[in-house]
């Protein structure tokens, strides 16, 4: 049974195929117009026209210039004077029969290479996609492991000065140094939570499976968990009269609006509320996480979301970089088929990301 | 020497177990331990403890059918212990019967409140009948269930039938967390459509009505996915 169906799947099986029902097609409404109609110029274009369609669909060269020697003989045989027989010495036949061969050739070529150009470039394409996939993938696992080490050198260090010094120490210095590792610790957590919400998203396809979710009860869970972290955090929450509600991932968007607020709290380098405000038209909902701090470097403004883009003069903890945090802010808002961007505003940064209110694969 | 409530802690991780162990233990429980499930089901039939404490994600069974199998014969107050992302096995544990749910990692507070909860609401351990029907009072929020009014800050609030029942729902068993689908069969039925669209507005206008800012509740809270909390009554 296999190999029957491997055989009808087989190339030179579908030239053969595709060549006969050709000829045949173009022979049998060769027919009908010569009996119909009695013009052979029509029927010098079906046969070209089947050179083509043949050239179009089978692999390689040979098929379409057989079909043109063929479409030539049948034309000289079976529909011009005189009937039933191969003549081509007749006045005007040579050049006639000559220049239909010459274009059938030439038609057939020209598709059948324009074919495999087009096969060599999805080929090259889908190479350039792989080598894409990998530099990602080796960034993502180049600035995880960047990340994650330092905090986890700074509990080692707290730990073992801890235990190291333990009997010199005062109370309030071990509660220091247990502290520190407490909040390393979250840190970490939050880090792996952001890793693990990548894995939500589909692999090959990028996609997430949505629910309707009322966009405030999202923002306030993420707004909770952020001060239980962050209990000073100074931060302010707007949403419409209006209760909006957006197919989406909560978790997904949660971490999403998770990761912005932590990345304004910790990039402001200010005490002023950063804000957080809904809003939305006819097809898209917008949040705006703005703060009023020292602003993005308008040279990141591009790149802030691609991941690992430390700035130049980050001396102190490396871990604040731009890092993961927001390119995986990205992952997921592109892969709700939403946008996300950043801007500067007078007194500081503005980022913005925005979701389609309508479940874009429901409109099909 | 008072009665000491016992709980019965069935996890796999050593360190979580001794540090519930731990916390509760200084808190004035006493404390059972089981690493399996096997192990904690023959210690919850011969130990009966009062409070259950169980891992979803146990080496040698289902949680969940170790959780279908107590219920059958008890009505113990059971928390469950989870990851943050196992919305579906939280959603399905609590329709199975259990109480409440714990996330990892958690803090000692949060172990202890959801605890406290979970006795307050529990059926065995709550020995006053007329308990349900006393007003329910949190920060500026009284609701009179016999009187059928809602006040905020002494004034009342207008709540529509169904908004009022389902605050009510909401504050009897305050502080315990209710499942979509528990509040839509208790308030529509149970051969309402599952779909909690009407759930979540009904929800969006009864914050409006009684939260100063409804991105910022302080009476009822999301878990998203899951269900509703309400903040729980002061006279706890």
């Amino acid at each position: 049974m296999t190999k029957y169906r491997s055989c009808f799947s087989s190339p030179y099986f579908r030239n053969f195929f595709v060549t006969i029902f050709m000829l045949f097609a173009a022979t049998a409404s060769s027919f009908f117009f010569f009996h119909s109609v009695d013009s052979i110029q029509n029927i010098s274009i079906l046969y070209i026209l089947s050179t083509v369609l043949t050239a179009r669909f089978t692999v390689g060269y040979l098929p379409g210039i057989l079909v043109s020697l063929a479409g030539v003989m049948s034309v000289n045989y079976l529909f011009t004077y005189p009937y039933n027989q191969i003549n081509f010495t007749l006045s005007g036949y040579p050049v006639t029969f000559f220049g239909m061969l010459l274009i059938s050739l030439i038609t057939s070529a020209s598709t059948s290479h324009m074919k495999k150009q087009g096969e060599l470039l999805a080929k090259q394409e889908k190479i350039l996609m792989e080598v894409e996939k990998e530099k990602v993938r080796a960034n993502l696992l180049r600035a995880v492991s960047h990340d994650l080490r330092t905090p986890l050198t700074s509990m080692l260090g707290a730990s073992s000065t801890y235990l190291e010094n333990e009997s010199f120490l005062s109370d309030s210095e071990k509660r220091r140094f247990v502290f520190q590792i407490y909040e390393d610790c979250n840190w970490l957590l939050n880090m792996v939570e952001n890793l693990l919400t990548i894995t939500r998203i589909s692999g090959e396809t990028a996609k997430v499976t949505k629910n309707l979710e009322l966009v405030e009860e999202v923002i306030s869970e993420a707004f909770f968990r952020l001060k239980k972290r962050f209990p000073e955090a100074n931060i302010s929450v707007k949403v419409p009269e209006e209760p909006i509600l957006v197919p989406m991932d909560a978790l997904l968007i949660e971490q999403v609006i998770l990761n912005l607020l932590e990345n304004a709290l910790s990039h402001s380098h200010s005490s002023k509320a950063i804000e957080c405000i809904v809003r939305k038209d006819t097809s898209n909902m917008y949040c705006d996480i703005i703060d009023y701090g020292s602003g993005i470097p308008e040279d990141q403004l591009d790149t802030i979301f691609d991941g690992c883009s430390h700035g130049q003069n980050e001396s102190s903890d490396a871990k604040k970089g731009f890092g993961i945090g927001l390119s995986i802010c990205k992952t997921i808002i592109t892969a709700h088929q939403g946008r996300i961007t950043a801007r500067n505003h007078k007194e500081g940064a503005i980022i913005t990301f925005q979701l389609p209110m309508e479940d874009i694969e429901d409109e099909l | 020497m008072s009665y000491k409530l016992s709980v019965l802690i069935i996890e796999d991780e050593k360190n979580i177990s001794s540090f519930i162990c731990t916390t509760l233990t200084n808190q004035g429980y006493k404390v059972l331990k089981a690493a399996t499930g096997k192990e904690g089901l023959s210690l919850l039939t011969s130990q009966c403890p009062d409070i259950l404490l169980l891992d979803l994600g146990l080496p040698d069974m289902d949680g969940i059918c170790l959780l279908k199998e107590v219920r059958t014969w008890s009505e113990l107050p059971i928390l469950v212990i989870s990851a943050r992302i196992q919305e579906n096995e939280k959603v399905q544990a609590l329709d199975m019967g259990a109480d409440d749910y714990i996330t990892k990692p958690f803090g000692t507070k949060e172990l202890l409140a959801r605890i406290r909860t979970a006795i307050r609401h529990s059926k065995r351990l709550n020995f006053d009948p007329k308990f349900v029907q006393k007003p329910y009072h949190a920060l500026d929020l009284t609701i009179d269930f016999e009187k059928r009014r809602v006040l905020l800050k002494e004034k009342e609030i207008h709540l529509t039938a169904v908004e009022f029942k389902l605050v009510s729902l909401l504050a009897q068993q305050s502080g315990k967390v209710l499942t979509y689908d528990y509040i839509i069969t208790q308030i529509w039925g149970p051969y309402a459509d599952k779909n909690n669209r009407i759930l979540r507005v009904n929800m969006a206008n009864i914050r409006r009505k009684l939260e100063v800012n409804p991105a910022e509740p302080v009476y009822i809270f999301t878990e998203i996915g899951i269900g509703y909390r309400m903040i729980e009554d002061k006279l706890s």
